[in-house]
């Protein structure tokens, strides 16, 4: 087994991948979704920023995510380049149901196109749609969702005023993909609280990355001591997330 | 946007009071304001607030040498060290500083005795509330004995008049100590050494049982197994120590003590002795109910921190089952709102949520709040701050630390090129970072990655509670958990990282942080501005730079809050946080890029609002400025002005050209006023149907008069004022680092010192462009105030300049004046050699170049000696002026590009060397030698 690991990590490609965003808008809710598959409701708000990976297949190729989950709150703000340098891809995420995390959104992917990697690939994600979402109207006005929707972390007043769900879209599809198209942004609407669109940020980005570019540069570089020490550390998770993530990625 | 913040640059190193202060845990002398507005302190401790507030002060402060002993026949030690009277405390710390200290407020000191012992030893025995005896031996010479003896009875007496001496009953009752000793003393009651005093608050503890305060874990459990923590064995060993060695506030810290708290501390214990240890058990006691006074004045109000904290309440331990209840969620709230309204600069920090919630567990609201406040101001200074500047600093010292206690690690980590601190930043709060590395150094040197490296950190976390030996063969091996494992490590192999270790690592990062924090929000806030306008980045870079030094120099005031009634309606803008600049600070900003900094407008809103109100007046044309200045004096905006906006008009180009030398502005503003006047009476709209011929009814002075058509009209007539909006205007705005701030406006200072001050070479390119702009505008007076101008210089009609000579002539006379004070000027000795050498080889190629420049330069009929003269007067202006003067001399002819030749420093020199020689005025002769110089071949 450690043989196959370690042949896999052969060919597979490291992108690392940062999320960005306000706070609460689920940043950290969208990796647990992609990684682990999971959903909680009440997540703790991440401290400085959180690491995960995520193996992903693509065609012939298997990618490795290396997601650096970052702080939204504006404090931590002077953190994120330690984050943000070096990133392969960036996921910007706002919260449909709040129009001032789109404004916080535009001025990361600002920031990005400044400061970060000149090819990065930026992804706009905009979560919560099953807050909004009218085809699933049943979930949403269920009573037990107000514990355990991503809602929670929404401000009071919206929780309150959740009777009619689509009123709780404060950011038109449109005008955020207008925006989207605009800045060269890959662009979604996702819900890490029933999965949709998560992973087609994650395959999106994939297909958009430059991955012979990355192969070439990381060949260049010291990675080959660093196969060994990982698949030691970290087998047996990889094991399990590689499965997800096939199954994920091939839908 | 968001603020623009200038508390780092306000840093002070604390003094050594405050040092003792801080490591005695007392609440700051700062907090004292607290008391101040803290409401009711007791019924007598408030009503001579103010009176306690002089009296504290006259009490003296004063250490002396000690050794301490506990009043018991028992086993304990004694422990030489230092007794400090800080009124209205009593500390004492050995020697060493570690093994023992107290703190003891002085209203818990019941009786004061001196000892009768042996001769010559000075002893005194203070009985405290809890009944217990400490001695201490004054081991100094007898008179300071004395003196630190009368200096504490005085002290004592203001506490007794204070009346604080019946508040500590009270406030015993809320520590669950009491309980416990009164419990375990009650049942047996034979325990001799509990004296009278004791066994009356063992009655009161009994009778008011409930009254301890206690943490939200009290109904909801405290976290983990009693069992396997041993609560019963703990509390039976802490209830022992805090018996014989005083509790909450006059805890003895005797090394048993420390050792008892690595064992561990029973869960309901926990509160309190976190309160007691940290210190914020003090700032409760001084200051009763200011808790529920803050979340009572506050009610209802929203800002951007409680829009925050209601985010994350929900997610703060949510697995607790506390916190999925209503009761644990508004407790966490309050605690956090209480704090960001005590310190509306910190807010609040996520972080600070876990934190509280995790306090909470374990005490009540008020002590949480008290240990938060003790946690963020003192313990972790700055780690919340908006710019975390304590936590960005300690991950500086971090791995400056990392460096030098486990190099092999460092080197590794920088080979590759990965940032420790990207995994230690969250767990920064944990004490045993270092020993983490050393425990896990053979992994980490395999490490390659920041990705590995997180793993890693995070498996080794997650493994705390396991066995440190699983596999050994003895079972209590195998119990020793990897947490003391840690523990052990930590405290074994880093003893050499102490506090000051740390304090003196801060100092050395401090500015580095600083800076960096400072221009990362200097960048975005340009980048997050929505348009440059007509700036380049660095223009705007130099505006912000601008702004942020007024805002040192004058701070903003504080926000004063409407009335919390407005701010509970929801369509009521909420407070955000916004750089609000007051008159003072835009005056200062404004004489940082303009040279008359004019005072009579309030701007009170950001960066943003500068940059493009910036734009306007820099970047506009001659119409536009007229228009822009039009708007500015009128009102009421109805694009007419009123007599009396004419007048404040004419008023505001006064100002403008107050420091202008000579009469020529002046003239030029009262021909405005006649001219506005004039052309405003004849173009006075008549009413209907009035006869023309007749004379139209004097105007109200504050009635619309003129209107702009009619502004541009008279400003238009006059040729300086034309020149003033078309280019001088917004020439008077500058957006130029300015390399020396504080160049002192005297004189004598200036052509002594200062010019060899900043005569570096940066400096003196941008001095000699100020230079060459500001033109000969030096006039026949000493120039104090810098003229913002300065291009007329007198009455006469500019085009009337029947000889541009004239004006040359002029101050090369006046010159002589100028320049006679100095000859203890810059280079004296340098002059007069070149003016004893002859004259072909005193020059260097820099003059031969002067010489061939300076007249094709020139019109032709005035060459080479005006040239040489205006040279000359250049040298002047050079030596005369600061470099904050910017004069436009465009259309000066005789000057024209000349540029080229000021900036070469060569040449001023020897023009400089020149001048200091011929200062007195210069002959024919002289002129002539000098021109022979100037033509000059340089000497190969």
């Amino acid at each position: 087994m450690a043989d196959a690991a370690s042949g896999s990590t052969e060919r597979s490609v490291q992108v690392k991948l940062v999320l960005l965003g306000e706070a609460a808008v689920g940043k950290s809710s969208i990796v647990l979704r992609f990684v682990s598959n999971e959903f909680q409701p009440n997540k703790e708000p991440t401290i400085g920023a959180a690491f995960l990976t995520q193996k992903c297949r693509l065609e012939d190729r298997v990618l490795r995510y290396e997601i650096w989950d970052t702080a939204g709150q504006e404090r931590f703000h002077s953190l994120a380049p330690m984050y943000y340098r070096n990133a392969q891809a960036a996921v910007v995420v706002y919260d449909v149901t709040k129009a001032s995390s789109l404004e916080k959104a535009k001025t990361w992917v600002k920031e990005l196109q400044r400061q970060a990697n000149p090819n990065i690939v930026i992804a706009l994600a905009g979560n919560k749609i099953d807050l909004v979402n009218p085809s699933a109207p049943s979930t949403s006005s269920t009573p037990e969702s107000e514990d355990e929707a991503d809602d929670a972390t929404a401000t009071p007043g919206e929780t309150a005023a959740s009777g009619e769900p689509e009123s709780l879209r404060q950011v038109p599809r449109d005008e955020a993909e207008a925006y989207a198209q605009e800045a060269g942004l890959l662009f979604f609407e996702t819900s890490a609280k029933t999965g949709e669109g998560v992973v087609e940020i994650f395959t999106e980005i994939a297909k958009k990355i430059p991955i012979d570019q990355i192969l070439a540069s990381t060949r260049g570089g010291q990675r080959p001591g660093a196969a060994s020490g990982r698949t030691q550390e970290g087998g047996v998770n990889l094991e399990e997330n590689n499965a997800k993530g096939k199954d994920a990625c091939n839908c | 946007m968001s603020t623009i913040s200038t508390h780092l640059r306000n840093f002070k190193e604390p003094t050594k009071d405050q040092l003792t202060e801080l490591y005695f845990a007392l609440p700051q002398s700062v907090n004292g304001g607290v008391n101040a507005t803290g409401g009711p302190s007791g019924a007598a401790g408030n009503a001579n607030g103010e009176k306690e507030k002089g009296a504290e002060a006259e009490l003296e402060k004063m250490e002396i040498n000690a050794v301490l002993s506990l009043g018991v026949q028992g086993e304990e030690d004694s422990y030489a060290g230092k007794l400090y009277l800080l009124p209205p405390y009593l500390t004492f710390a050995s020697h060493d500083r570690k093994s023992s200290r107290f703190t003891i407020p002085l209203c818990t000191i019941r009786r004061v005795e001196r000892l009768n012992a042996r001769a010559g030893v000075y002893a005194l025995s203070l009985a405290l509330w809890h009944g217990m005896k400490i001695v201490v031996q004054l081991t100094s010479l007898r008179p300071t004995a004395d003196l630190f003896c009368s200096l504490l009875r005085d002290a004592l007496k203001v506490e007794l008049q204070k009346g604080h001496m019946k508040l500590v009953k009270g406030f015993v009752k809320t520590c669950y100590s009491e309980l416990l000793v009164s419990n375990a003393t009650a049942p047996d009651g034979v325990d001799e050494k509990a004296e009278a005093k004791v066994a009356e608050s063992t009655q009161e503890g009994s009778a008011s049982d409930s009254m301890y305060l206690g943490g939200l874990g009290l109904k909801f459990k405290f976290p983990g197994d009693p069992k396997k923590l041993r609560e019963a064995s703990k509390t039976k060993l802490w209830t022992n120590y805090l018996r014989t060695h005083g509790r909450n506030l006059t805890l003895l810290r005797y090394p048993q003590c420390t050792r008892l708290i690595q064992v561990g501390l029973p869960n309901r214990l926990r509160g309190e002795m976190w309160e007691t240890l940290s210190g914020s058990l003090y700032l409760r006691f001084e200051n009763p109910g200011y808790y529920n006074q803050i979340i009572a004045e506050n009610q209802g109000r929203t800002n951007t921190s409680t829009e925050e904290i209601e985010k994350d309440l929900h997610r703060s331990l949510p697995e607790y089952s506390a916190y999925q209840s209503e009761e644990g969620i508004s407790a966490l709230r309050r605690v956090l709102q209480a704090y960001s309204f005590k310190n509306p600069e910190t807010g609040y920090c996520q972080a600070m949520n876990i934190l509280a919630a995790a306090i909470l567990i374990y005490m009540s609201e008020e002590q949480g709040f008290w240990l938060l406040e003790v946690i963020c101001d003192r313990l972790l200074p700055g780690y919340y701050s908006p710019s975390m500047h304590g936590t960005l600093l300690d991950q500086r010292v971090f791995e400056s630390l990392v460096h030098r206690c486990l190099p092999v690690i460092h080197d590794h980590f920088a080979e590759v090129d990965v940032q420790l601190s990207v995994a230690s930043l969250p767990w920064f709060l944990s004490l045993f970072i270092n020993t983490i590395l050393k425990i896990n150094g053979e992994k980490l040197l395999k490490i390659q990655d920041d990705g590995q490296f997180i793993h890693l950190m995070r498996e080794y976390f997650a493994s705390l509670g396991d066995s440190a030996h699983p596999h050994s063969s003895d079972p209590r091996a195998r119990a020793i958990t990897r947490f003391q494992e840690l523990l052990l490590v930590s405290f074994r192999e880093f003893a050499v990282i102490t506090d000051d270790t740390i304090h003196s690592e801060r100092r050395k990062y401090r500015s580095e942080i600083v800076h960096s924090i400072e221009s990362f929000s200097k960048r975005s806030a340009i980048r997050n501005l929505r348009t440059l306008e007509r700036f380049s980045k660095e223009q705007a870079g130099l505006i912000y730079d601008a702004l942020f030094k007024a805002i040192c120099i004058e701070p903003p005031p504080a926000v004063s809050l409407p009335p919390p009634s407005l701010l509970t309606t929801k369509d009521q803008p909420e407070e955000r946080p916004e750089t609000r600049i007051g008159l003072k600070t835009f005056k200062i900003f404004l004489s940082e890029i303009c040279t008359w900094a004019r005072t009579e407008k309030i701007v009170s809103n950001g960066f943003k609002d500068l940059v493009s109100g910036l734009n306007g007046v820099m970047f506009n044309d001659l119409m536009e400025n007229i228009e822009w200045f039009f708007n500015l004096h009128d009102k009421n905006k109805d694009g007419y002005l009123t007599k009396d906006e004419v007048l404040t008009l004419s008023e505001s180009l006064l100002f403008i050209f107050r420091h202008e030398i000579g009469d020529a502005y002046l003239g030029a503003v009262s021909r405005f006023m006649s001219n506005a006047f004039e052309y405003g009476d004849a173009l006075l709209p008549r009413p209907d149907g009035a006869d023309p011929d007749v004379e139209a009814p004097p105007i109200e002075s504050n009635q619309p008069y003129i209107n702009l058509a009619t502004f541009r009209m008279v400003v238009l007539a006059d040729e300086i004022l034309e020149s003033f909006f078309e280019t001088d205007f917004p020439a008077t705005f500058r957006l130029e680092p300015v390399p020396i701030m504080d160049i002192p406006n005297s004189n004598s200072g200036l052509l002594g010192g200062i010019w060899q001050n900043i005569a570096t070479d940066d400096n003196r390119k941008i001095f000699n462009k100020f230079t060459d702009e500001i033109g000969r505008t030096i006039g026949k007076h000493q120039v104090f105030t810098r003229p913002a101008i300065g291009k007329y210089t007198t009455l006469e009609e500019p085009k009337a300049r029947e000889s541009l000579l004239t004006p040359t002539m002029r101050r090369s006379a006046s010159k002589a004046s100028l320049v006679s004070p100095t000859d203890s000027g810059p280079e004296p000795s340098v002059s007069s050699g070149s003016l004893s050498r002859p004259s072909g080889e005193a020059l260097s190629p820099g003059s031969g170049k002067e010489g061939a420049s300076v007249p094709s330069s020139a019109s032709s009929e005035f060459a080479p000696v005006p040239s040489m003269l205006q040279a000359a007067a250049n040298a002047a202006a050079l030596m005369e002026r600061t470099p904050f003067a910017i004069d436009d001399a465009k259309d000066e002819e005789d000057e024209t590009d000349d540029e080229t030749d000021v900036e070469d420093d060569g040449v001023m020199d020897e023009v400089d060397a020149f001048l200091e020689a011929h200062d007195s005025g210069l002959t024919e002769a002289e002129r002539e030698l000098a021109q022979d110089l100037i033509n000059a071949e340089p000497v190969k």
